[in-house]
């Protein structure tokens, strides 16, 4: 399949005369082919919407390029941007205008105009259907109404590939159904590649042809969601909630007797104060091949080292899992 | 360019869209300047009452030398020898004014005129015995009376010296040196300097020769004999208002010299046709065989009133002159609301363009915080077009700011004076010219600002300290600094051409082209450094 989207090397380091440089992405590189959802998949603070800045032109690499659908974005960034559109995490809509006044003007920034233009916007309008509140100001619609509004500016000029980064934040579980839906129009109607970053996992897990998890400014794993899970193995994740005591112990006692257990993950509770009568919880989580055989002998454990169980569940292998593996945090840490 | 001007047009959209900005930029200056306005120019705005003016410092120098009446009346190349004539011109009386005069006295060697001492002895409201309006035995200009003030008076008096002398509106100053009077003026210590040059009276006094056909034809006077008055910018008004009385008493005297030579003419060649001689050779003139009772008669019957105008001059009523004689300029005769708000008006309107300039260019931080700065920079347009744009739309939304303030200042004054008065003056092209000029200015130093500035709070600190301070300069707030320091603000400017345009002015190229090269300069530095503010 043709690539449209090479980045080699891409590095940016922030200098600060106060203290030390930032290195938010390490050498980056990132191949995305034609007519694929390619999730960014990482916690916040990732270096995610750096990755995806550089790519779009929007900053400068410290290091390395990118090339899109053959131009560099480095050295012909005005071919390259022709052939991209961009939807910003934030709503980058004018809130005095009305949705139809934003999308006319950034219509314009893509260098369309007069009715080509017009009928454009009525049609994405009517797609992400606000064709009803197209002369009401941003600044009086919903949050998920803002944020198709928001989409359909990057839609404008029927890019070949469009960036989308995180779209879904701040909105009702409606708005973000109708979001997904319309990624996945995109591409299976349009033919359009989008890359799509998100600290969703289940974003991700749904809509992507291809992960990349992305960890302090580096890619730690690319691939297809089977090809990532296969990663950690077919593992299940039993993840216990527990107080009550000491823990020390348990953990190593349950992957020496609980047969199938591959690893142990303890997270110390917080200590409590003096004046604390409740017992502060404790998380462990269990990988185990077959979880829920493991699942009786581990409370056994559990209840011996004299730990009250709080809640048990037990997770198939999923880029959490993977996530987790790979970094030993969870994606909301 | 479709693009740029796609982001200037939304610029200036979302400017006028904004309630908060709009009342800012445009009710805020109307309302200080109305209110200003109706607190100094007064409700109703007619032309009888004066300006709340304070006292105007003036300088007067009197260079004049005077000039000699016998040299002037006694046509000395012809007529060398007084005595030679076949009369007495002791007893030919003139008709000066109520009173007569006889020519023995006009002609008396070492009567001499010094108009320069009667102009600084009404600039400096001195009784006309101690200006020393005539020496010599023959003439006593004090008693005669001056018919040039009739009844009208009152009528034709300029507002603001209704009801008074000078007096009530200037401190005058007698002053030697000229020099020093001008260092006075630069210090802000005088409003303006009036200096008298040493030929003046002599330039005043029209000069007579014969023509080819033995004519006698009367000639101007010296042009150099012009006075000077030299105006502190920083006071534009009160300097205009000085030039404007200095420039009404001055022009009676003119008025005086073209009647005298017209009057002189008339007469001679009046006894000359009574001879009926021809060609006439002065120097062998036998006068014994001419009748002169028909050209005395002639003399004698002459219309007192062609002499008026020299007697108004001399008269101890001269001080009382008023300005109101001469042509004053627009704004000096538009009604006093007018007067007021033109200045007023013109600062506030500049005054909080500026803000406009420097506000609407740091909307570039909006921008980034919302993200559409992304957006736009992320879409296949250059970064420069961004920039051009940005500015060109701050550019079109102070220029539009600076003309809607103007137009609805007109209609204010206009409501309250009862008619349609355009206050600006009538050059349209030339408001437009500084209009631009300023907005040029005003934006470029919003660019300057916001790229000087590291941070946004920066330029929401700075910006209005910076706006302040050229306003205090520039004299927005009712009090003038010298105008050394008041030529450092874009205001002082656009409110002296403004004020210029208004009086009828059009001499404004020097405040055209500083505004022009400071906008320009503004921009050029400002461009390159704001352009770091399109990095994210």
């Amino acid at each position: 399949m043709e690539t449209i989207v090479d980045a080699q090397n891409l590095r940016k380091t922030y200098r600060r005369s106060d203290g030390p440089d930032i290195e938010a992405v390490k050498g980056v590189d990132l191949s995305i082919r034609r007519g694929e959802i390619f999730s960014l998949l990482g916690p916040n603070g990732a270096g995610k919407t750096t990755t995806i800045s550089m790519i779009s032109g929007l900053v400068s690499p410290t290091e390395g390029d990118a090339v899109i659908g053959g131009h560099s974005i480095t050295k012909q960034p005005m071919a390259a941007k022709r052939l991209m559109g961009f939807v910003p995490q934030e709503i980058a809509l004018y809130p005095e205008l009305s949705a139809r006044q934003n999308l006319l003007f950034f219509g314009r920034m893509y260098g369309l105009g007069g009715r080509k233009l017009s009928r454009r916007v009525d049609d994405l309008l009517a797609f992400l259907e606000l064709h009803e509140r197209r002369n009401d100001r941003i600044d009086t619609f919903s949050g998920g109404m803002k944020r198709r509004v928001n989409i359909a500016a990057g839609l404008l000029h029927k890019p070949q590939l469009i960036y989308m980064d995180e779209p879904t934040v701040g909105i009702d579980p409606q708005s973000r159904r109708r979001i997904l839906d319309t990624v996945k129009q995109l591409r299976d109607e349009d033919g359009m590649t989008v890359l799509y970053t998100t600290h969703l996992m289940e974003e991700a897990q749904e809509l992507s042809d291809r992960v990349g998890i992305m960890d302090h400014g580096e890619i730690i794993a690319m691939g297809t969601h089977a090809e990532l899970t296969q990663q950690v193995g077919e593992e299940d994740r039993l993840e216990f909630t527990v107080s009550g005591g000491v823990a020390d112990g348990a953990p190593a006692r349950i992957q020496r007797e609980v047969a199938g257990v591959t690893r142990v993950l303890y997270d110390a509770p917080e200590q409590a104060g003096a004046e604390s009568v409740e017992p502060a919880a404790a998380r462990l989580t269990v990988f185990a091949r077959h979880g829920r055989t493991a699942l009786p002998p581990i409370i056994q454990v559990l209840d011996s080292a004299g730990l009250v169980i709080q809640s048990v569940a037990v997770r198939e292998p999923d880029l959490e899992a993977v996530f987790l593996a790979l970094t030993g945090r969870e994606l909301r840490d | 360019m479709r693009k740029i001007l796609a982001i200037a047009g939304k610029e200036l959209y979302t400017f006028f869209r904004d309630r908060n900005l709009i009342l800012l930029s445009f009710a805020t200056p109307l309302v200080l300047s109305t209110i200003i306005g109706l607190a100094f120019g007064g409700v109703g705005g007619g032309g009888s009452d004066s300006p709340d003016f304070a006292e105007i410092a003036v300088a007067v120098v009197n260079l004049d030398e005077g000039v000699d009446v016998q040299e002037v009346l006694g046509l000395p190349d012809q007529f060398t020898d007084v005595g030679s004539l076949p009369f007495d011109p002791a007893d030919v009386s003139l008709p000066f004014g109520s009173s007569q005069i006889t020519l023995a006295a006009l002609m008396e060697s070492g009567s001499a005129l010094n108009f320069g001492d009667q102009i600084a002895g009404i600039l400096l409201s001195r009784p006309p015995g101690n200006a020393g309006a005539a020496d010599g035995a023959g003439l006593r200009f004090d008693e005669i009376e001056c018919g040039l003030l009739g009844n009208g008076e009152g009528e034709e008096t300029a507002t603001f010296s209704a009801g008074g002398t000078l007096d009530d509106l200037l401190d005058a100053a007698a002053i030697e040196d000229a020099d020093l009077a001008r260092a006075g003026v630069d210090s802000g210590e005088y409003a303006a300097a009036v200096i008298i040059p040493p030929d003046f009276s002599r330039g005043m006094i029209p000069r007579f020769r014969l023509d080819g056909e033995g004519r006698v034809r009367a000639e101007l006077g010296d042009p150099a004999g012009t006075v000077e008055v030299y105006g502190n910018n920083g006071s534009p008004l009160s300097a205009r208002v000085v030039q404007s009385i200095a420039a009404g008493i001055v022009n009676q005297f003119v008025r005086v010299s073209v009647a005298l030579g017209a009057t002189v003419e008339t007469s001679a060649n009046t006894v000359l046709d009574s001879f009926d001689l021809g060609v006439v050779d002065l120097s062998n003139l036998d006068l014994s065989g001419v009748d002169l009772s028909a050209a005395l008669a002639s003399l004698q019957g002459l219309d007192a009133s062609v002499l008026e105008p020299l007697f108004c001059l001399i008269t101890p009523g001269a001080s009382n002159i008023s300005v109101s004689r001469r042509p004053l300029d627009a704004l000096q005769q538009a009604p006093t609301i007018a007067r007021v708000i033109v200045p007023i008006g013109a600062s506030q309107a500049v005054f909080f363009a500026l803000f406009t300039g420097v506000f609407g260019i740091h909307s570039i931080y909006e921008e980034r915080r919302h993200w559409t700065l992304q957006r736009m920079i992320v879409s296949p347009t250059p970064r420069f077009y961004l920039l051009v744009g940005k500015v060109v739309g701050n550019l079109v939304t102070v220029l539009m700011q600076l003309l809607v303030l103007l137009a609805a200042l007109t209609v204010i004054a206009s409501i309250v004076i009862g008619e349609p008065t355009m206050i600006w003056g009538p050059s349209a092209g030339s408001i437009l010219a500084v209009a631009l000029a300023l907005a040029l200015c005003v934006s470029g130093m919003g660019v300057l600002l916001v790229g000087l500035a590291r941070t946004p709070e920066q330029v929401v600190l700075f910006g209005p300290l910076i706006n302040i301070g050229l306003a205090v300069l520039g004299g927005a707030f009712g009090f003038s600094l010298p105008v050394q320091a008041a030529q450092f603000s874009l205001i002082y400017w656009g409110v002296d051409a403004f004020t210029k345009l208004a009086s009828g002015q059009t001499d404004i190229a020097l405040n055209l082209l500083v505004l022009m090269a400071q906008g320009l300069a503004l921009f050029l530095v400002g461009m390159w450094l704001f352009k770091r503010r399109l990095d994210l």
